[in-house]
């Protein structure tokens, strides 16, 4: 079976680097891959989806995951989440981080950020879990590695085997960010598994 | 780990340009030419990190082309890169090398942006191949962009033709496996022989050249025919039958995985006897293609039954789901929406130089004929200082226009970023000074090409593979041009940009504005955020009304504005600090913010 992660962010947030570690563990461990997101305008503090499908065994077709076959979303942002949430399976899970990055579009008329966001997402009968991934990554003093948190999170719903990530992050990440991003996955792991 | 059945050294997981530039790179390319577009913009950046291949950042698409067709006429394979739109500033070389033909290789790439997701619009280049008689080939993934790319540098050789490679965002920016081999070493073919009847194309030449050229089509039409590496049946049920090429065939195997495919490697020129063969063969037929009817409108001439699809569906990139909805004529329940979302779209980023520049532009109540760039931007609210934007170049030639028919009265100033302007403003400000114009031109320069991810060009003097190249001296240009009147003013500097605008709008005579401030994604030490001191605070909502994606309104319902700055985007430019009207926002040092 094809499965299908839908990684989504802020423009600058390092969404397509996350999407591209969970792609090359995907690789490492051998398994057939496809991968899609847009740059250039869209980027710029605009919102980004990066679509991840693989499988062990099985060609992937469409680039783009079919409309409503999320498997795991994994959104860096609560506002994120609830706007992709559509495309989530029912019984899909969602992986929340729970800090909130304000749109410039609030400080116009008729816009404003909603109080009750992760109450909402909570709400939406999915699989839901809150994590603390940017304080978590503020403790291990980089801020930058609360993605690597939310990939701890990710992998514990993946069967990739837990090398596969690791030699992933060496393989993308700039060498001197290595070990505090695999310390933060790590952390990530014991906070879902908690 | 587990054992693998791949050698993982040689399968590689590249975006559909990085396996562009690897097929060409293993095909023996020499020399590659192009300027950034999304999507196209990350295939040379790859290929000349493989080596062994000159690779430049030309002036623009125009010149790429040129450059490689001259390298072409020396024998050497070349590969030019380009978005959909550049094919246009190109399109006059394209079409008369479709009647001289090439010595090496020459492999044209046209990467589509269907949706614009970073364009200004959506135009099917597929429309160039038959307009031009140029040869097309359409991969649906990254392994098809490496095997293509390779096989249309053969068949540019074999057919003495440029080939046109057409990818879309969803290959371009899509990633999967490829099995790369190693680089085939081709020398250049021939020896500069002058060959005046083949590449002088004076009407007596030109005219038996036409004549070649059918007769190349003729044989590509029977390549089409045979070949069964370029397009492909994929036999399964009878009952429905989908001709389709690129990623809209992903999403057609994706919805129906059980049906019979024609699968088009080549998308000009077709297989007509190819294509009714496959029509007989199935009960229902239904071309699935993105944007214009290209291919069906070929395929009803042939005499071919195709059933019709709404006329919905040639707008915007397609789907799976848009694709079922194509062939079975029912709509789907579209995904649940959540309601009152704050929208995110792209804005300047915090610390941005252009953002002082529109805001001074705002407040002279300025007609801003804008470019193609970051600064594009800066016709969002809360901005909204830029009021035309056509394609690359064009701000400077409608100020030109405007004020020749409504005079110097109309405050008009034409905004245009560095790389745009040596890719095609030059001409413009020429134009300027030559006609007597009297418009403003302001250079948004900030050392880069910054929203295709931030590419050189001439302004920086780095040149795409490192090296030192000659610097554009914007300042000697404008005055070699003949303005006189020439500025050089640091955006950070909000009053005295504003100033320099304002003389310069005054004068008469048609003046040069450079507001010249490196693109904050490039400065490595940001200075720290200003702190805001609430008791000075007035809460006149000033600083928050300039857009920083670093600032919000903290305030509560129905209460007086409250900025409130997110210390980690903020970049420390001080513009908030600079509109604030009682001197609230503070530099942490400064003294008066010591904690």
């Amino acid at each position: 079976m094809v499965t299908n992660v839908l990684l989504t962010g802020v423009g600058g947030q390092g969404t397509i680097t996350a999407s591209t570690i969970l792609a090359q563990a995907c690789r490492i461990a051998g398994w057939e891959i496809k991968k899609s997101e847009v740059h250039g305008m869209s980027q710029r503090g605009g919102s980004v989806n990066s679509y991840v499908r693989f499988s062990p065994l099985e060609q992937i077709a469409s680039p783009l995951i079919p409309e409503g076959r999320t498997h795991v979303l994994v959104a860096f942002e609560p506002v994120e989440a609830l706007r992709q949430i559509g495309e989530v399976a029912p019984d899909g899970v969602v992986l929340v981080e729970e800090r909130r990055i304000v749109p410039v579009t609030v400080n116009m008329p008729g816009f404003s950020y909603p109080d009750d966001v992760l109450e909402r997402v909570l709400a939406s009968g999915r699989d839901v879990r809150v994590i603390s991934a940017w304080a978590t990554a503020v403790e291990l003093g980089e801020p930058r590695a609360a993605n690597s948190v939310m990939l701890g999170a990710l992998s514990l719903l993946l069967e990739l085997p837990e090398d596969a990530w690791s030699e992933a992050m060496r393989l993308v990440l700039k060498p001197k960010a290595v070990d505090v991003n695999v310390r933060a996955f790590e952390i990530g792991r014991e906070l879902v598994r908690a | 780990m587990a054992e693998h059945a791949r050698d993982l050294s040689k399968t590689l997981l590249l975006s559909g340009n990085e396996a562009i530039a690897r097929g060409a790179w293993e095909a023996g390319v020499r020399l590659g030419s192009g300027y950034p577009g999304t999507p196209s913009s990350e295939i040379l950046p790859a290929l000349v990190a493989l080596g062994d291949v000159y690779c430049e950042w030309s002036v623009n698409e125009k010149v790429a082309l040129e450059v490689a067709a001259g390298a072409s006429v020396a024998g050497a394979r070349c590969i030019v890169t380009m978005k959909h739109v550049g094919l246009n500033v190109a399109a006059d070389p394209l079409f008369t090398m479709a009647y001289t033909g090439v010595e090496g290789g020459l492999v044209i790439i046209s990467a589509d942006d269907p949706s614009m997701h970073s364009s200004q619009n959506e135009q099917d280049n597929r429309n160039y191949a038959r307009a031009a008689k140029v040869p097309m080939l359409e991969p649906s993934d990254s392994r098809e962009a490496r095997e293509m790319t390779m096989r249309a540098f053969e068949l540019s050789e074999e057919f003495d033709t440029p080939v046109i490679l057409r990818p879309l965002t969803r290959v371009c920016h899509s990633d999967g496996l490829v099995e790369v081999g190693e680089r085939q070493e081709v020398g250049l073919r021939g020896d500069l022989a002058k060959q005046p009847e083949k590449y002088v194309m004076v009407p007596a030449y030109a005219r038996k050249r036409r004549v070649e050229m059918a007769e190349r089509i003729a044989r590509l039409v029977a390549l089409a025919e045979e070949d069964g590496g370029l397009n492909r049946e994929e036999m399964g049920d009878r009952s429905l039958g989908i001709i389709a090429s690129g990623v809209a065939y992903q999403y057609a195997k994706e919805a129906f995985p059980e049906a019979s495919f024609l699968k088009l490697g080549m998308v000009w020129p077709l297989p007509p006897e190819r294509i009714r063969r496959f029509a007989a063969q199935v009960d229902r037929l239904f071309v699935v293609e993105e944007l214009d009817p290209f291919l069906t409108e070929q395929v009803l001439a042939m005499g071919v039954a195709v059933e019709p699809v709404d006329e919905s569906s040639r707008i915007g990139e397609l789907t799976p789901a848009r694709v079922r909805e194509m062939v079975t004529g029912e709509k789907q329940p579209p995904a649940q929406a959540e309601a009152g979302l704050p929208p995110r779209p792209p804005t300047l980023c915090a610390g941005c130089p252009h953002r002082s520049v529109f805001l001074a532009l705002r407040r002279l109540k300025a007609f801003v004929t804008g470019d193609i760039g970051c600064y594009t931007l800066g016709t969002l609210a809360p901005l909204e200082a830029l009021h035309t934007c056509l394609c690359m170049g064009a701000g400077i030639n409608e100020a030109h226009g405007i004020q020749k028919v409504r005079g110097h009265e109309a405050p008009v100033v034409a905004v245009i970023g560095d790389s745009t302007f040596t890719h095609s403003g030059i001409t413009g400000l020429v134009n300027v000074a030559y006609n007597a114009g009297v418009s403003t031109v302001l250079i948004l320069d900030n050392r880069t090409t910054a929203m295709t991810g931030g590419q050189v060009h001439p302004g920086t003097g780095v040149t795409l593979s490192g090296l030192p190249g000659r610097e554009l001296d914007f300042e000697k240009l404008a005055d070699a041009v003949g303005i006189e009147d020439v500025r050089v003013v640091d955006p950070y500097d909000m009053a005295a940009t504003e100033q320099a605008i304002r003389e310069a709008m005054a004068n008469p005579r048609p003046s040069v504005v450079i507001a010249r401030r490196e693109c904050v994604l490039h400065v490595r030490e940001h200075p720290p955020a200003p702190q805001l001191a609430e008791d000075k605070c007035i809460r006149c909502g000033r600083c928050i009304r300039i857009g920083c994606p670093a600032i919000f309104d903290g305030s509560g319902e129905g209460e007086r504005p409250m900025p409130r700055i997110d210390a980690v985007l903020c970049n420390g430019c001080m513009m908030c600090a600079q509109v604030c009207p009682v001197d609230a926002l503070i530099v942490p040092d400064a003294g008066e913010g010591d904690a």
